[in-house]
């Protein structure tokens, strides 16, 4: 059609002119949005749910203090996305804060959708116990596992000979002669050295059940790394969120601005982002960036 | 203001342990909508501290105990399940397989709580298992009574008067002593002469162990729950109710031919149960079971060689 746009008419050449920006627009976005997600092969780990283990960094009682905001920060999320969550372990500090927590978030796409969040965060801000008025940094590392509620049909994740399982305290004759409340229990997967350990529940039987789900995730967590890592073997590396060690945002209260590394990306507007709303946005552009990088990959090879 | 509190427990206990009693203790309790207690709240929580700082078990303060997937009702003076009868009792849900199509009857001794049949109950198909629990406290079984409809699971109490009623309900309540040793003619009156299946977690602290036991069970558990030989009897090895119990299992035949007995025991006692079990009772085989500590915590007998 673009020899109407050189027409003697100048009634058709506007027409045209007007039908040209169209089509290119449709084209572009045929191009940009609608053909990626085409080739862009659909996530095998769409159907699992995350379990979020969030342990506090550098910075001492400031870290744990922004742990606990990190987790509602979380919990808010999951409730914007409607996914079910359950605390699975959280230890709590007589300062104030959290030392560690674990979250099981639950729901179709909470894995694909948290993943981007393990790494380590770094808050900026003046502690509230500062009186000179000193913004301090503080780390907290965030580390998100798949797990599935499901019995897999595929090979199982361990067997039950690899497992050691302890219990952690004594109890002397133990039996009748007890009544201690203490119920933890320590699960060591021998081959890869993994050990849970979990005592937040009143009975062994439940901290056992929550320590063997932990594990799970842990080894399903490692199948899908190796996974990917020999699919990648001749390639250089891409993926940017498998070092958990690498720091991944930066939370600048001062500044009321969060910026997250991998995108370069930084938005104002701190307190969106720790009500959940904000992180979508995020969650979103990082979810973009990996499946630009997945076609990338798939027009390399 | 919750250290004070912490400050009150940890003189009794770990730091770290007095922290997680805390904890167990405020979610029991009602909260405002963001999350703080109540001002009622506080105050429980307060009482809760200052009983649990003079030693009641903290089961007893929260009422309640998680024994496998339920959570049973405690109260004092009823025993508190143990974690090593927990233990067991889901091993043994997983050695025996009942259906609805071959029920088993069953029997439970020194029922307590009713931890013991109401588990086995709930991880056994329904209508696959039918038993008599008995206890010789009226405060067990009413406790087990209430435990049994917290669990939805059928129960009543025996009856002398109807006799044949016994399989309408998953659970019979029998108030008896059963050291008596003319008691199995009451279950031969049920209408249950014998059974697939015996379970009992009987008193066994030999009274040595029990003037030196913790007060935290000494002075808040029943001793009839505790202690082993109630008339001083049986040299103090703490083992009366495994001796009356092999006399009347041979005597009245309470087990089925390819019936199973298992017993919870106490340190070292297992060697001499088994031989009860061999000797007295004219079981065929027995087995020896550990608790997750490492203790030799239950024996397993067996009519038949196979």
């Amino acid at each position: 059609m673009s020899h109407l746009l050189d027409d003697d008419d100048p009634n058709m050449r506007s027409l045209a002119l007007e039908e040209y920006k169209t089509l290119e627009s449709t084209l572009t976005h045929q191009l940009d949005v609608v053909f990626p997600s085409l080739l862009t092969p659909q996530s095998e780990t769409s159907h699992l749910s995350a379990i979020l283990e969030i342990k506090s960094g550098v910075g001492g009682s400031e870290a744990s203090l922004f742990l606990g905001e990190m987790l509602r920060m979380y919990l808010r999320l999951a409730q914007l996305r409607q996914w079910s969550t359950k605390i699975l372990a959280k230890n709590e500090l007589d300062s104030g804060g959290f030392k560690d927590a674990i979250v099981e978030v639950n729901g179709e796409g909470a894995y694909d959708a948290l993943r981007w969040e393990s790494g380590v965060h770094r808050v900026q801000r003046v502690p509230a116990t500062e009186s000179s008025g000193r913004v301090h940094t503080s780390t907290v590392a965030v580390i998100v596992l798949p797990f599935s509620n499901e019995v897999s049909s595929s090979e199982p994740l361990y067997e039950d000979k690899d497992i050691k399982l302890e219990v952690m305290r004594a109890r002397g004759a133990g039996g009748q002669h007890v009544n201690k409340t203490e119920s933890a229990v320590r699960l060591t997967h021998i081959p890869t050295g993994i050990t849970v350990s979990m005592q937040d529940e009143r009975s062994q039987h439940q901290n056992k059940a929550r320590a063997y789900q932990v594990l799970k995730a842990r080894l399903l967590d490692r199948k899908l790394t190796s996974d990917i890592e020999n699919r990648r073997a001749t390639r250089r590396a891409l993926i940017r969120s498998a070092d958990r060690s690498e720091k991944i945002r930066t939370y600048n209260y001062p500044q009321d601005r969060v910026t997250d590394h991998r995108l370069g990306l930084t938005m104002m507007n701190l307190t969106s982002v720790m009500e959940g709303d904000g992180l979508v946005d995020f969650i979103n552009a990082l979810q973009e960036e990996h499946d630009q990088t997945v076609m990338e990959e798939i027009l390399l090879t | 203001m919750y250290r004070n509190l912490l400050a009150t427990l940890s003189a009794s206990m770990s730091r770290s342990h007095a922290s997680r009693e805390l904890k167990w203790m405020r979610e029991s309790l009602c909260t405002e909508f963001n999350g703080t207690l109540t001002p009622e709240s506080v105050k429980t929580l307060e009482d809760m501290v200052s009983r649990r700082a003079r030693g009641e078990p903290l089961q007893y303060i929260l009422g309640s105990q998680p024994f496998g997937p339920l959570d049973l009702i405690v109260r004092p003076p009823t025993l508190i399940p143990r974690p090593e009868t927990e233990d067991w009792t889901i091993r043994l849900a997983g050695e025996i397989s009942p259906t609805k199509a071959s029920p088993i009857t069953m029997l439970d001794l020194c029922t307590g709580s009713g931890c013991i049949p109401l588990l086995l109950n709930y991880l056994w198909p329904s209508g696959s298992n039918h038993a008599i629990c008995v206890d010789v406290s009226q405060d067990a079984l009413n406790l087990a009574h209430e435990n049994a409809v917290r669990c939805g699971i059928s129960v009543e109490f025996a009856n002398e008067g109807s006799p044949t009623s016994t399989k309408s309900a998953s659970i019979l309540l029998l108030l008896d002593d059963v050291l008596r040793s003319n008691f199995p003619e009451r279950l031969a009156n049920l209408g249950e002469p014998s059974f697939d299946l015996i379970t009992a977690n009987p008193p066994y602290i030999p009274l040595a162990e029990y003037v030196n036991l913790n007060s935290t069970v000494k002075m808040y558990e029943d001793h009839r729950a505790l202690l082993g030989d109630p008339n001083h009897t049986c040299h103090g090895e703490g083992l009366s109710f495994y001796r009356a119990f092999a006399t009347q299992v041979r005597r009245y035949d309470l087990l089925k031919d390819c019936g199973m007995i298992v017993l919870e025991v106490g340190e070292n006692q297992s060697d001499e149960v088994q031989r009860l079990m061999l000797n007295d009772a004219k079981m065929q085989r027995t087995a020896v079971w550990r608790d997750p500590w490492g203790k030799e915590r239950v024996v397993v007998a067996w009519k038949s060689t196979g």
